[in-house]
């Protein structure tokens, strides 16, 4: 592939939404997601042990969570862009058999030199409420190409 | 809510672990690398081509294959004794009990909510960077009054490191919340 096939989001300001991310969560994709950060924890791959804990199911590990805002985010973005800072507040836990929803809105955004600062507010939800709610800084080459998809 | 005033616990704390390294450096048992790049990529069904396309990643200001960033914490995650895991509560190895937790355990403080998690960047990570990690106790918070009971936010920040010249590549900050399951609906 060439350069120019680093495709981004195109030009990009306040109140853009992010396309949705919809992930109907399944025990497997929460046992995969703390096997490879290599987190143990039982509560995220034994129903069991994370119901006598009072936790309504096994559930997601934070690692999980940031890797796929993380993924949200770049599925948007573009592989020119760089995650600066990903900072989340936890609320209810990700559990099999919800879908989690991925939504965000791009708050601010600073040219700088050859990058564009973009802020974006971002919000996990599930049929409990809001898993987790923050903020990513993502810089984006300014050069990059709009993404050869429609915008949502 | 909060009790300036003659809160002991809480001074002996801050003045025990403030700003002190909790254990010694965290070293990642292997380098960063693909294997355990893609495991995370197909976990998460992150198709960035960054993280696995050599020719598309050099193209990108990383100039090559990159780790996906949230890993971060991955490479110096502890290796862990799974036999007992579950009866030391989840935690993957023996700790030294000379720590801000534990001490609030014996406190009573036996509740753990995790509240909030910032990662920060410098750099990404490339396949055969070695990380190291150091945590210490940024802040405890003054005793609140919670809807799960009174307790103590607790704020850790973690340091990594790669290279010859440990270089720092990332920060994060975790908060958790240690509350008194007993005092749950006190009013104060």
């Amino acid at each position: 592939m060439s350069a120019a096939s680093i495709t981004g989001p195109g030009p990009v300001k306040a109140g853009d939404a992010l396309p949705v991310l919809e992930v109907e969560l399944t025990t497997t994709m929460i046992i995969a997601g703390a096997i490879a950060s290599r987190d143990y924890m039982p509560a995220h791959h034994d129903r069991e042990f994370a119901t006598a804990q009072g936790a309504p199911d096994m559930f997601m590990n934070i690692l999980t969570t940031n890797g796929y805002v993380s993924r949200f985010v770049t599925d948007w973005a573009g592989p020119g862009a760089m995650i600066r800072n990903i900072s989340i507040r936890l609320g209810v836990p990700a559990v099999p058999g919800q879908s989690l929803r991925f939504t965000g809105e791009v708050t601010a955004t600073d040219d700088n030199g050859d990058e564009r600062e973009v802020e974006v507010a971002v919000r996990l939800a599930n049929d409990m409420g809001d898993h987790a709610t923050g903020t990513v800084l993502v810089s984006l080459p300014a050069a990059c190409q709009p993404l050869p998809r429609p915008a949502v | 809510m909060a009790d300036n005033e003659n809160d002991e616990l809480r001074e002996q704390l801050l003045e025990r672990y403030l700003g002190k390294p909790l254990g010694p450096p965290a070293e990642a048992p292997d380098e960063v690398n693909l294997p355990m790049i893609r495991h995370w990529v197909d976990a998460m069904d992150d198709r960035n081509p960054v993280y696995l396309d050599q020719e598309l990643a050099s193209a990108t200001r990383f100039g090559g294959i990159v780790a996906p960033p949230a890993m971060l914490q991955t490479w110096t995650m502890p290796r862990p004794r799974l036999e007992g895991i579950a009866e030391r509560g989840g935690v993957p190895n023996e700790i030294d009990p000379d720590n801000p937790v534990t001490k609030l355990d014996e406190a009573g403080y036996l509740g753990t909510l995790a509240t909030n998690s910032e990662l920060e960047y410098l750099r990404y990570l490339r396949p055969g960077d070695l990380v190291k990690s150091v945590t210490a106790l940024e802040s405890i918070s003054e005793r609140k009054t919670t809807s799960l009971g009174q307790g103590y936010f607790v704020t850790w920040v973690t340091t990594y490191t790669a290279g010859d010249n440990d270089e720092v590549v990332g920060r994060q900050t975790f908060r958790i919340l240690k509350f008194d399951p007993s005092t749950m609906g006190d009013a104060r």
